[in-house]
């Protein structure tokens, strides 16, 4: 019983501690996602970064999967010489 | 505001790291005669491609320096070799810690648990090293992104 109540304590402890850290990494989080840095303000609840989090994440994992398709399509018709050089003239010129 | 714990690494390498990875991860693809032979299916293509996309970044992020990468890597290779009991053992040790982590906040939970089944690994974490995870996965992911965006506009017929 006492072991439980110290881990319970040590949980309550670790949760204080690290709720400035979980706002800083909210704010952190807030800054990296287009659709709420436009907003720009501080007012921007805890839930709402994380929804919008995992919509951004969504919609770059289907930004992959639509690359990757076009991608494919691209790499296969055109010719072995001309896409190597093709290739590395698009990421030399970024 | 300023407290004394550890600073947040999130640094993300610079493109060119990321688009000499995915260079060579593509040309392994390629010498492996994916692309020119006809008998492949598109869609075969196109997930070699996609796992491709993922694998590279995931190095060019650090490799086994980050959770989420370490955990992608995994992924890859498990899927290679068709080891699945690994697999089985990761479930179990994520519930377990996933049971320890319901005793926090309530708000972040529901949040939470959308967010760790998006993050490669995230089913391990407890959510303040998920969200340092999420930013470093998000900036990688829109590095790749701009990598591959680059490729089709350069290979597009003009």
């Amino acid at each position: 019983m006492s072991s439980r109540r110290s881990s319970r304590s040590r949980q309550s402890g670790s949760s204080r501690i690290s709720d400035d850290q979980i706002s800083d990494l909210v704010t952190k989080l807030q800054h990296l996602i287009p659709e709420l840095r436009r907003r720009r303000s501080d007012k921007v609840s805890a839930s709402k970064v994380l929804q919008e989090t995992c919509n951004y994440i969504r919609n770059l994992h289907r930004e992959v999967d639509d690359l990757s398709d076009r991608l494919s399509e691209l790499l296969a018709s055109t010719d072995d010489d001309s896409a190597e050089a093709a290739i590395i003239r698009s990421l030399l010129n970024y | 505001m300023a407290s004394a714990y550890n600073p947040i690494y999130t640094d993300v390498p610079e493109k060119d790291v990321f688009a000499l990875h995915f260079l060579q991860t593509l040309s392994n693809l390629r010498t492996q005669n994916s692309f020119s032979s006809p008998d492949n299916k598109t869609s075969d293509r196109v997930k070699k491609i996609k796992k491709a996309a993922y694998v590279s970044m995931a190095r060019a992020a650090g490799g086994t320096n980050r959770l989420w990468s370490r955990s992608l890597l995994h992924q890859a290779a498990k899927r290679n070799n068709k080891n699945v009991r690994f697999l089985r053992r990761k479930r179990r040790v994520t519930w377990l810690m996933r049971r320890r982590s319901n005793r926090g906040d309530p708000i972040e939970d529901v949040a939470a648990e959308r967010l760790r089944n998006l993050v490669p690994g995230g089913g391990g974490m407890e959510t303040s090293k998920l969200m340092e995870e999420t930013a470093h996965y998000i900036k990688c992911l829109s590095m790749q992104v701009k990598v591959m965006q680059c490729l089709v506009d350069g290979l597009s017929p003009k």
